[in-house]
């Protein structure tokens, strides 16, 4: 093994480790199952829509509390090396700022997307029970996009918190991924509706805002509409490593700067 | 040869001359105690020499080149000031992550890892979390980690803070043998007894200075002398805080 791979590799362990350990995530984790599994054996209200509104639910669940735990993973990794000063120890080892960067970026995203496995099994048993239905292309496609998502959260609460303290950057993170998961397909359209400055302002924001729009596949799922193109599966993919690489090369340059 | 220089180096935060011309080298094989009182410099000395604080001036040599090399970090052993480590890992974890970070594979870390903890005193506590650890059983894990890559210099902030009387005895055993192999050792400490037992040589720093630099038999000088003398003299009877 090369010693760039070594270092990812006891980098990614150490944060699943750290995930799993660590009690308050563990908390999360077992309230978001708590909550998904009891969905899947109540009783309908006894209108035709029910298993919908179930379903809608239980996936609503299942990105809160993904989107939670990499909020919790990745926002808390840097300031807690500094605060408890593991930093120093860590530095003094031949490692590069560049590979710490990503090895952390790895094993955050690792980790999230262990806790995202776990939620998507619950949500098929709620499937399965409910309606029947055990797998479905969509549900493929929603999984992988969803790990794009979080790919690309993980990305912008890691170099946030090189920057800001844990609660303003959990706060701004969570403000722009909801925020663009319900405007974001909008914003082009409210651009135009500005006056000149408020359009740029807008267009910049399209631009550079992270598209979680672009990983929901939610109401296909819901509504057992057919499967996306894989083709474009792969674009949304690209994209959200793309974003993440500029977000790292960020935090990289950060990380230098940063005062130890 | 000298494998640790230092030319006129100076950093100040802000306001605070923290190291202000400090110039030293430390010779390969050698022991040298750092000293000094609280706000003299070491610390921040130390971090200069492992390219965590850039100098404001001067010139520093670790190992033959500059030390925010990423390279110069292999051959350097390195025990912080505070013992902190990462506290859900367990002490054979925390050694396997930082020995990956080295470079070290499985098979090279897990034998000499038993080999440190049980020569670190502790044996017994491999399955508990560090954060179960008291504050001597950190600064034993701190140990053990600065010496788990065999390196050829040993850059030491206060190893000998938080030890018992036979926990010390054990880490000056270890300080010996590191030095009949070669190795070479800087260490900070506010321990006189200690680092007259040990070093070859002691820097005593006062306001960012070396204000004294030499061998321990000058210490001892015509043998009236002690290091707590030597160690008054120059920093005064002012026993206050440097600003
Ligand atoms: N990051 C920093 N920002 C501002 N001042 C600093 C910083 N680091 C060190 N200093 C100041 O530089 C001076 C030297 O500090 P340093 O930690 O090097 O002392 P030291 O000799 O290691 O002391 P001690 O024996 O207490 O560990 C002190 O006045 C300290 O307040
Ligand atoms: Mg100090």
């Amino acid at each position: 093994m090369s010693l760039i791979a070594r270092q990812m590799n006891v980098l990614i362990r150490a944060s699943l480790l750290e995930l799993y350990r660590r009690k308050d995530l563990v908390v999360v984790f077992i309230l978001g199952a708590v909550l998904l599994m009891p969905l899947a054996f109540a009783t309908p209200f006894g209108f035709s829509g029910a298993h919908i509104y179930f379903n809608e639910m239980a996936l609503l669940m299942v990105w809160f509390f993904s989107v939670f735990i990499t909020l919790g993973v990745s926002t808390r990794m840097f300031p807690y090396e500094f605060e408890k000063r593991t930093i120093y120890p860590l530095l003094a080892k031949p490692v590069s700022r560049g590979t710490v960067v990503l090895g952390r970026y790895l094993g955050a995203l690792s980790a999230s997307i262990s806790a995202l496995v776990l939620f998507y099994a619950a949500y098929i048993i709620l499937c399965g029970v409910r309606q029947h239905v055990w797998f479905s292309e969509v549900l493929v496609q929603a999984f992988v996009l969803h790990v794009g998502l979080l790919m690309v959260i993980t990305a912008i609460g890691l170099t946030g918190s090189l920057l800001l303290t844990i609660s303003a950057n959990v706060t701004i993170t969570l403000l722009i991924v909801f925020g663009m998961l319900l405007f974001g397909a909008k914003l082009p359209e409210l651009a135009d509706q500005q006056s000149l400055a408020g359009k740029i302002a807008l267009y910049i924001a399209y631009a550079v805002a992270p598209h979680t729009e672009f990983f929901d596949l939610r109401q296909r799922l819901v509504h057992g509409w057919p499967a996306i193109s894989w083709g474009v599966c792969a674009v949304v993919m690209a994209y959200a490593a793309a974003y993440s690489t500029a977000c790292l090369f960020v935090a990289d340059l950060l990380l230098r700067r940063k005062k130890l | 040869m000298s494998v640790i220089q230092l030319e006129e180096v100076r950093k100040s935060f802000g306001g605070v001359q923290a190291v202000d011309g400090l110039t030293f080298e430390v010779k390969r094989g050698e022991i040298t105690g750092f000293l000094g009182a609280n706000g003299a410099g070491k610390t921040t000395t130390i971090k200069m020499l492992l390219g965590f604080v850039t100098p404001d001036a001067g010139r520093i040599i670790v190992s033959g080149t500059n030390p925010s090399a990423v390279s110069t970090r292999r051959s350097i052993g390195y025990m912080p000031e505070t013992a902190w480590y990462y506290p859900w890992l367990k002490v054979g974890e925390l050694l396997r992550f930082y020995g990956g970070l080295c470079g070290m594979s499985r098979r090279e870390i897990d034998p000499m890892a038993s080999t440190l903890i049980k020569r670190v005193g502790l044996s017994g506590a491999e399955n508990r979390q560090l954060k179960t650890f008291s504050k001597g059983m950190l600064q034993r894990v701190g140990i053990a980690q600065a010496l788990l890559h065999d390196p050829e210099i040993y850059i030491l902030d206060e190893p000998f803070t938080g030890l018992d009387p036979l926990a010390r005895i054990q880490f000056r055993d270890i300080m010996a043998e590191l030095k009949s192999r070669g190795r070479t050792i800087l260490f900070s400490s506010h321990e006189l007894s200690e680092a007259e037992l040990i070093c070859d040589n002691v820097i005593i720093m006062k306001s960012g200075r070396a204000v004294w630099n030499g061998s321990t038999e000058q210490v001892a000088g015509d043998g009236t002398r002690n290091l707590e003398r030597v160690f008054l003299n120059i920093i005064g009877s002012d026993t206050g805080m440097e600003a």
